[in-house]
C-alpha cells in the first residue's frame, strides 16, 4: 500500500517535470499559419546543402517493384522516374515518356519516349529499357509486390524502334496510364536489376533526380543530386539537377523523438506529425507544418456482408445511424483530420461531393430501424432476435496506427446505446483473421490510389476461386459499374459511373467512410520547397536550404 | 579451472542448441503466414502465394524445414531474410557492435551508480544519501524504460540541446540511450547492494573486525562490500542479459541501430531466418556472461576457489 503511493507520487512528479517542459516549448508567441504545399517559387538562391528527413518507418526495400510499403515511395521518388505523371488535376503529362497514343480498342498504348536520358549506371533510357521493366514487374522470380496490382492487365511490349514502344493490355482499363505514374512502377536500371537481382533493393539504380548514395539499415538512407538531371515533370518548378546536395533520409519510429529531434534541429524536417503535437508545432516559430491530403481510399470501415445479420440493409443503416463520426474524427485528432464522406477521398477523379453532410447521427432512427428488424432490447440492454445476441465484431490490425485502435473504443461505446455488443478483436495478423478465415463483421482499411477504379478490388463481386473483397459485396449493377468505369474513356462518363457507385455504397450502408488521412511534415523555415504529388508523397526538386 | 569452464562450455553448446530447437518450434507455431505478410493481401493472387511458399521452401514438411535450416547453420549459413533478401550473418555481425556499445555503456552506468549508492546508503542508513539512492531504485525499476528515454529526450536533447536525441553515430548520441538502460538497471543493483550490505554489517565477523580496532573504511570497502559484492555479481550477471534485450525498446525510442531494432522488426515480419539468427547469437552471449559470473565468484570469494579444485 504505502509503496503504491510512494510510486503515485513520482510518477506525478515526473508528469509536472514532462508538462513544465513541454510547455516551455510551446511558448513561441509569434503567429505562424500552416502552409499549405508550401509555394517556393520565390525561394531564394541557396544552393547546396544536406536536407535531413526523418522517416516514420523504415522502407522494406529500395526496388520498386517489390516494396509493399507507403514510406518507400518517400525515398524511392528521388531516386527512380517514371514514364508519366499525374497532376493533381487528374490529367496524365509527360516525363520519361514524351507523347502516347491510344489504340481504337483501348487496348494498347504506343509511348514515344525521351531521348539523352542515362540511368545512374550510365545505361541509356530507351524502349528496351521500359519493355525490360514492365516485363520485370509480372515475372514471378522477381517477386513483385504492389505493383504487380498496378501494371494489371499488362501482356506485352513490342519494341518499335530506339525510341518507341508498343505496351499491349489484356483488356481495356482507364486506371493504366494513371498506374504508370505511380512511384512502384518507377523505371530501374535494366543492367543494375540484372547484375544485383534480389539485392536491387539495396542497390537502387534509376534516372531519378537523386542518385544513391548508401543505406545503412534502420539508421539512414543517402542520396545525392543527380548533377545530369534535366527532365523533371510538369508536378516541380525546377526541372534540372536540385538545389541540395543530399537528401539523408532517417528512419525514427517513435514519434515523440522524430518531433524532438525537428525541434532539437538534429534533423530539418520529419514526417507524420501525430496530432496532439501540431498546435505546439504551429505556434513555433522556427518550424512550419507542410500538410497534403493523401488521395484513394479513406480509412473506411467495410462491413462483412456475407455474414447475418450484416446483409440485411436496414441493421447497417441503423449502426450508420448511430455512429458518429464526426464527434469520433474530432475527439481523436483535434480537428486536424478531414471527416470522410465516401468511398473515394476528395481530390480523385470522380468524387461524389454531394455525400459530404449526407449521414449524420441519429439515435432514434437506429433504434427504430432495430426494432421493426425484430431485435429487441434484452435485460442487460442488447438487443437479440431468436436467442441470439446482437454481436458485432470489430476487427483492427494495427497497433494504434493513426489512433485507429481507439477509433474502435469509441464505436463501442457508442453502439452500446443502442443495443449492440462491439467486440473488439486487435491483431497484427491480419493475413489470418481476415484474408484466411474472413472472420469480422467490421474491418478498417485505407489506400493510397490515384484511380477510382481503386474500388473494383474492394466492392466487385470476386470471381470463382479468387480471394473474396473485403466487403464481400455482390450486386450485378455495381459489378456492371465497375466494369464500365474500368473502361470508359469519356471522362464525364466515367465521373457520372463512380458518383453512382459511391452513391450506391453509402445509401446501402456497405462502409462506414471515417477519416482522410492527411500527410503532415514538420520542417524547419530554413527548409523551402517541399511539395507533394497528386497521392500527397513528397518531392524534392525543388528544395532548398537557407543558411 | 580449465575443467570446470570445458564442462561448462560443453553444457552451454546445449543450451544454445535448446534455445534454437525453442525457437524455431515456437516461430512456427505462431499463427499467420510469413508467404500473406510478405505479399500485399489484397492484390496477391493465389497461385502467386503458392509460388512463393515453394520457393522459400515452406511447402516442406516441418522437421524437413527444421533439419536444411540447422544443417546450414552449422556450416555458417544463416539464410536470407523472406523480406528483402539480405543475408542473415552479415547483418547481425553489422549491427552487433553497436549493440554491444549500448549494452557495454549501460552496464558500467548501472554497475557504478547501482554499487556506489547501495554501499553509501547502506552505511547511511535512514539518512539523506539512503533517501536518494532509495529514489534512484525505485524510479529506475518501476518507470518504463521508453518513458525514461522520452523523459531525457526531451530534457537534454530538445530543451537544453547537449546530446542527440536520435542515431548511432559517435559516443555523443550513445550517451542518452546507455543512460536509459542504465538508469534501470542501476535501480535493481543499488536495492539488491544495499540489502545484501546491510546483511553483511550484522555479522559476527563485522563484530570481531571492530573489536580487533580495524577502521571503519577498512572494514566496509575491505571486507563487508566483498561478502556483500556475491549476490549482487549474480543479478549483475543476470542484468546484462537484461539490458541486452532492453537495447529493443532503447534502440527504437531513439533510432539506433542495433540487433534489438532487427529482431523487433523481424519479429512483425514473421522473418524466420533472422529472428533464429539473432537469438543464436544473443544465447550466446549469454551463455558466455553466465560462465563469466560464475568464473568471477571464485576471484570474489576464496572458498569458491577452493571448492571447485576439489
Amino acid at each position: 500500500m504505502n509503496r503504491s503511493i510512494s510510486w503515485m507520487k513520482y510518477m506525478a512528479l515526473a508528469a509536472v517535470l514532462v508538462m513544465v517542459l513541454s510547455g516551455c516549448g510551446a511558448t513561441g508567441g509569434s503567429t505562424n499559419s500552416t502552409a499549405q504545399a508550401s509555394g517556393g517559387g520565390q525561394a531564394g538562391q541557396a544552393e547546396g546543402g544536406n536536407l535531413t528527413f526523418a522517416l516514420a518507418t523504415s522502407p522494406d526495400t529500395l526496388d520498386p517493384h517489390r516494396s509493399g510499403l507507403a514510406v518507400t515511395v518517400r525515398a524511392i521518388r528521388t531516386i527512380y522516374d517514371n514514364l508519366v505523371v499525374q497532376l493533381p488535376d487528374g490529367s496524365i503529362k509527360p516525363w520519361l515518356a514524351t507523347e502516347w497514343s491510344v489504340s481504337e480498342d483501348g487496348k494498347s498504348y504506343t509511348f514515344k519516349l525521351r531521348e539523352g536520358v542515362k540511368f545512374h549506371d550510365g545505361t541509356p533510357f530507351n524502349a528496351e529499357a521500359v519493355k525490360y521493366n514492365l516485363d520485370r514487374v509480372i515475372d514471378p522470380a522477381t517477386k513483385a509486390a504492389n505493383s504487380l496490382a498496378l501494371i494489371r492487365p499488362y501482356s506485352s511490349s513490342e519494341v518499335i524502334d530506339e525510341y518507341t514502344i508498343k505496351v499491349n493490355l489484356e483488356s481495356p482499363s482507364q486506371a493504366f496510364l494513371g498506374n504508370l505514374s505511380q512511384a512502384l512502377l518507377g523505371i530501374v536500371s535494366p543492367t543494375a536489376a540484372q547484375k544485383y537481382g534480389d539485392q536491387l533493393g539495396k542497390n537502387p539504380v534509376g534516372t531519378g533526380p537523386y542518385t544513391f548514395v548508401k543505406w545503412d539499415e534502420n539508421a539512414d538512407i543517402v542520396v545525392a543530386k543527380n548533377k545530369d538531371y534535366n527532365w523533371g515533370p510538369e508536378t516541380v518548378e525546377n526541372k534540372a539537377a536540385p538545389h541540395v546536395d543530399t537528401i539523408t533520409f532517417k528512419i525514427v519510429p517513435e514519434e515523440a523523438t522524430r518531433i524532438g529531434s525537428v525541434q532539437s534541429s538534429q534533423v530539418l524536417a520529419a514526417e507524420t506529425v501525430p496530432p496532439q503535437n501540431i498546435a505546439a508545432l504551429k505556434n513555433d516559430p522556427n518550424q512550419q507544418l507542410l500538410q497534403a491530403n493523401t488521395v484513394g481510399l479513406p480509412y473506411t470501415l467495410f462491413f462483412n456482408l456475407r455474414k447475418a445479420p450484416w446483409d440485411d440493409v436496414k441493421v447497417r443503416q441503423a449502426i450508420q445511424s448511430a455512429v458518429d463520426v464526426e464527434s469520433i474524427v474530432k475527439t481523436l485528432y483535434l480537428g486536424n483530420y478531414e471527416r470522410a464522406w465516401s468511398a473515394l477521398s476528395p481530390g480523385i477523379l470522380g468524387y461524389n461531393a454531394s455525400l459530404e453532410g449526407s449521414i449524420n447521427p441519429d439515435i432514434n432512427k437506429a433504434n427504430q430501424l432495430l426494432d421493426e428488424q425484430g431485435w429487441v432490447k434484452g435485460a442487460d440492454g442488447i438487443r437479440a432476435k431468436d436467442g441470439q445476441k446482437l454481436t458485432l465484431r470489430y476487427v483492427d490490425g494495427s497497433p494504434n496506427r493513426e489512433k485507429r485502435n481507439d477509433i474502435a473504443a469509441i464505436i463501442q461505446q457508442q453502439l452500446k446505446q443502442v443495443g449492440i455488443a462491439v467486440e473488439v478483436e486487435i491483431t497484427k495478423d491480419i493475413a489470418t483473421v481476415i484474408y484466411q478465415n474472413w472472420d469480422y463483421d467490421l474491418y478498417g482499411n485505407s489506400q493510397v490510389n490515384s484511380d477510382p477504379n481503386a474500388l473494383y478490388a474492394f466492392y466487385h463481386t470476386s470471381a470463382e476461386g479468387e480471394r473474396p473483397t473485403l466487403s464481400g459485396l455482390s450486386d450485378p449493377k455495381i459489378d456492371e459499374l465497375l466494369e464500365q468505369g474500368a473502361v470508359e474513356s469519356d471522362a464525364d462518363k466515367r465521373v457520372e459511373i463512380y458518383n453512382q457507385i459511391q452513391q450506391y455504397l453509402i445509401e446501402q450502408a456497405v462502409i462506414l467512410p471515417t477519416y482522410v488521412f492527411p500527410y503532415t511534415v514538420a520542417a524547419s523555415k530554413k527548409v523551402e520547397g517541399i511539395k507533394f504529388d497528386s497521392l500527397g508523397y513528397p518531392l524534392f526538386n525543388d528544395v532548398r536550404i537557407q543558411p | 579451472m580449465v575443467q570446470t569452464i570445458l564442462s561448462r562450455l560443453s553444457t552451454s553448446l546445449l543450451v544454445i542448441f535448446g534455445a534454437s530447437v525453442l525457437v524455431y518450434c515456437i516461430m512456427y507455431l505462431l499463427p499467420g503466414d510469413p508467404v500473406l505478410l510478405m505479399l500485399d493481401p489484397s492484390s496477391a493472387t493465389p497461385e502467386m502465394i503458392e509460388n512463393l511458399r515453394v520457393q522459400l521452401g515452406l511447402d516442406q514438411p516441418f522437421y524437413i524445414q527444421f533439419a536444411n535450416y540447422f544443417g546450414d547453420m552449422l556450416r555458417g549459413d544463416f539464410g536470407k531474410s523472406m523480406i528483402n533478401s539480405d543475408p542473415v550473418l552479415p547483418k547481425i555481425l553489422e549491427h552487433f557492435p553497436a549493440t554491444l556499445a549500448l549494452t557495454a555503456l549501460s552496464s558500467i552506468i548501472a554497475i557504478t551508480i547501482g554499487i556506489t549508492l547501495g554501499v553509501l546508503s547502506a552505511i547511511h542508513r535512514n539518512g539523506v544519501i539512503d533517501f536518494v539512492a532509495r529514489l534512484v531504485g525505485l524510479f529506475g525499476i518501476s518507470m518504463p524504460t521508453f518513458w525514461t528515454g522520452i523523459l531525457l529526450i526531451l530534457l537534454f536533447s530538445v530543451q537544453l540541446g547537449w546530446f542527440p536525441a536520435m542515431g548511432s553515430d559517435g559516443f555523443s548520441s550513445l550517451v542518452l540511450p546507455a543512460a536509459t538502460l542504465g538508469l534501470v538497471g542501476a535501480g535493481f543493483i543499488v536495492r539488491m547492494v544495499r540489502n545484501s550490505m546491510l546483511e553483511v554489517i550484522n555479522e559476527p565477523f563485522i563484530v570481531a573486525l571492530r573489536a580487533k580496532g580495524l577502521s571503519e573504511r577498512a572494514i566496509m570497502y575491505g571486507h563487508a562490500l566483498r561478502n556483500a559484492l556475491i549476490p549482487a555479481v549474480t543479478v549483475i550477471g543476470m542484468l546484462i542479459g537484461d539490458l541486452l534485450a532492453g537495447t529493443v525498446v532503447v534502440e527504437t525510442v531513439f533510432s539506433r541501430q542495433g540487433i534489438g531494432r532487427i529482431i523487433a522488426d523481424a519479429l512483425m515480419a514473421k522473418d524466420l531466418p533472422v529472428v533464429q539468427g539473432v537469438v543464436f547469437f544473443t544465447s550466446i552471449i549469454y551463455v558466455v556472461l553466465n560462465l563469466l559470473v560464475d568464473i568471477s565468484y571464485s576471484y570474489i570469494d576464496p572458498r569458491v576457489r577452493r571448492a571447485v579444485r576439489t
